[in-house]
């Protein structure tokens, strides 16, 4: 058997995942209708007042765009565990780790950056001020990666179990309590004309960090999970 | 008995530290009877499934002296 | 296997050697455990003259901090335990690590209540965003995380591992709350709030905390021996040894 570089392979399964997402464009849609939905809704559980609005308006936007993702998580390695392709890629005789972080990058850019493209609309919506738009767009930048791999690894956890997305939150959770912080602190000091580039390059370190480290644990969870 | 008097109201914070204690000892007594039921339950079930697999297997030899061989 | 571990390791790792010997150290680890907190709770709630200032309501730290310290103590367990069963597959590590997370729970839940209690008192809050209480939380979750994920598998030695990589993770993740929670407490100029800020802590108050750190580490042997015994015979359910244990109990 002849082994195709580890380039050539990484960008077929690119193309692949990203086709296949084409093929159901529907999907890509649902997250970012949902978070529509909830941020709209917060102005009514709220009051329209304009105050309490913008200084809460960066926070939400954050929150709701950690929702999104982590309903569209659940269904990462599903339809490929489902036909058994998954169990294709283990076996194949490329490294698992640079392939399973192509898929993630598929998955983001289908999940995450529709969020990211409506955030700015979002934060319009609860009058979020423009002078804090662009730390809430470099912190959705950052963050939105940086959830997208930690939840990769947590979800090639429970590849092998039934489905159980309360399950997902409740690992998620404290994995993305240091995201969430630094990601709004970082709009609270853009928010008060503070300086933010710290709380963005502890974002930016962490992010390099998660590049490298979560699709090598993400292989090594997807082996324990398929590990039947 | 003044001095026991004294000693439960903890000097008027009764109400935070004996409630504080009573977490503490049911928490950890729900925690030591868990793995001692689940034990005996364990247990059962399994006496119960030799005794249906030797009653299998009495029923088993039994069949196969008693019966006459289908034809 | 490697020729570093001791013999009677590789013997006190198969399942019968192990359930025999949890047997006999459970009895000696719950008698030491309780003779030792009921010494600690004498010197604490009878001895221990009352706390210049906050009275006796100090006294609730005689379960609190010694449960907040077993709550990380048996992450660790926990953690190493997990990293031992995933390199060298040894069962009984996998059973160590997966018995563990309840006891571990159970004694961070006790620290979050307790200290909600004195907190209560004490602040005027039973709860605030402090760095210390929100990693406790975290804790507190991480086990949940792992106990759930351990009984989402069907197969138990497959979750076992699952739940043990999902701990090991945990590890690195709670100093980085922390670290996280107390930078942002600072920025947001939050609660002031410090635990032993005036009174250092006196003699006649350290040793029954102590002598309660102990019986603490005490009853989570004993616990832990209870839970193994009992996760033993679940796994091994068709073997011989288990079923002369079940015939032999049958009254």
């Amino acid at each position: 058997m002849s082994r195709a570089p580890l380039s050539r392979a990484c960008a077929a399964l690119l193309r692949r995942d990203l086709v296949l997402a084409w093929r159901q464009r529907g999907d890509i849609a649902l997250p970012v209708l949902y978070a529509l939905i909830v941020a709209t809704l917060f102005p009514f559980a709220l009051g329209p007042d304009l105050a309490l609005l913008q200084r809460i308006a960066g926070g939400v936007v954050l929150l709701t765009v950690l929702l999104a993702m982590l309903l569209a998580l659940d269904g990462l390695f599903r339809g490929d565990l489902e036909d058994g392709s998954l169990e294709q890629l283990v076996l194949s005789p490329q490294p698992l780790a640079p392939m399973l972080g192509m898929k993630i990058l598929a998955h983001w850019l289908t999940t995450a950056l529709p969020l990211i493209v409506i955030a700015p609309l979002l934060a319009s919506l609860l009058h979020l001020p423009a002078a804090a738009m662009p730390a809430l767009l470099l912190a959705l930048l950052l963050a939105t990666p940086l959830v997208s791999l930690l939840g990769a690894v947590l979800v090639a956890l429970t590849a092998g179990t039934r489905r159980s997305g309360m399950l997902l939150a409740l690992m998620l959770l404290p994995l993305c309590v240091p995201v969430m912080i630094f990601a709004a602190g970082a709009l609270a000091a853009a928010q008060q004309g503070l300086p933010w580039t710290a709380p963005i390059a502890w974002l930016g370190a962490a992010l390099a960090l998660a590049v490298v480290l979560a699709p090598l644990a993400c292989a090594a969870a997807l082996r324990i999970a398929l590990d039947a | 008995m003044s001095g026991l008097r004294d000693f439960l109201a903890m000097g008027g914070y009764a109400a935070y530290v004996w409630p504080a204690y009573a977490v503490f000892f049911l928490v950890l007594a729900a925690d030591w009877l868990a793995p001692a039921l689940r034990r005996r339950r364990l247990l059962r079930e399994l006496r119960g499934r030799i005794a249906r697999q030797e009653a299998r297997e009495r029923r088993g030899t039994d069949a196969s002296t008693s019966l006459p061989p289908a034809t | 296997m490697s020729t570093w571990i001791p013999l009677w390791l590789h013997r006190l790792g198969s399942p019968p050697t192990f359930y025999a010997f949890a047997g006999r150290l459970r009895p000696w680890a719950i008698g030491l455990a309780l003779l030792l907190g009921i010494v600690a709770l004498y010197g604490g709630l009878v001895l221990a003259p009352p706390d210049r200032y906050q009275g006796d309501d100090y006294r609730i730290i005689f379960i609190h901090v010694p449960s907040a310290w077993m709550s990380l103590f048996i992450y660790a367990v926990m953690g190493v335990a997990s990293f031992v069963a995933l390199v060298w597959r040894i069962k009984l590590a996998e059973v160590v690590a997966m018995e563990s997370a309840p006891v571990g729970a159970a004694f961070t839940f006790i620290t979050l209540a307790t200290g909600s209690l004195w907190g209560e008192r004490m602040w005027g809050t039973w709860w605030t965003w402090d760095a210390r209480l929100t990693s406790e939380l975290v804790l507190l979750f991480l086990y949940l995380g792992v106990i759930g994920l351990y009984h989402a598998f069907e197969d138990r030695r497959q979750g076992a591992r699952a739940a043990g990589f999902l701990a090991i993770v945990g590890v690195v993740n709670v100093p980085i709350v922390h670290f996280s929670v107390k930078w942002w407490n600072t920025l947001h100029q939050g609660s002031t709030v410090n635990l032993f800020g005036q009174s250092h802590i006196a003699g006649d108050m350290l040793w029954p905390l102590l002598t309660m750190m102990l019986a603490t580490k005490c009853y989570y042997v004993a616990s832990l021996c209870g839970r193994a015994r009992a996760d033993l015979l679940a796994l091994e359910g068709g073997k011989d040894w288990v079923r002369r244990i079940a015939a032999g109990e049958a009254r």
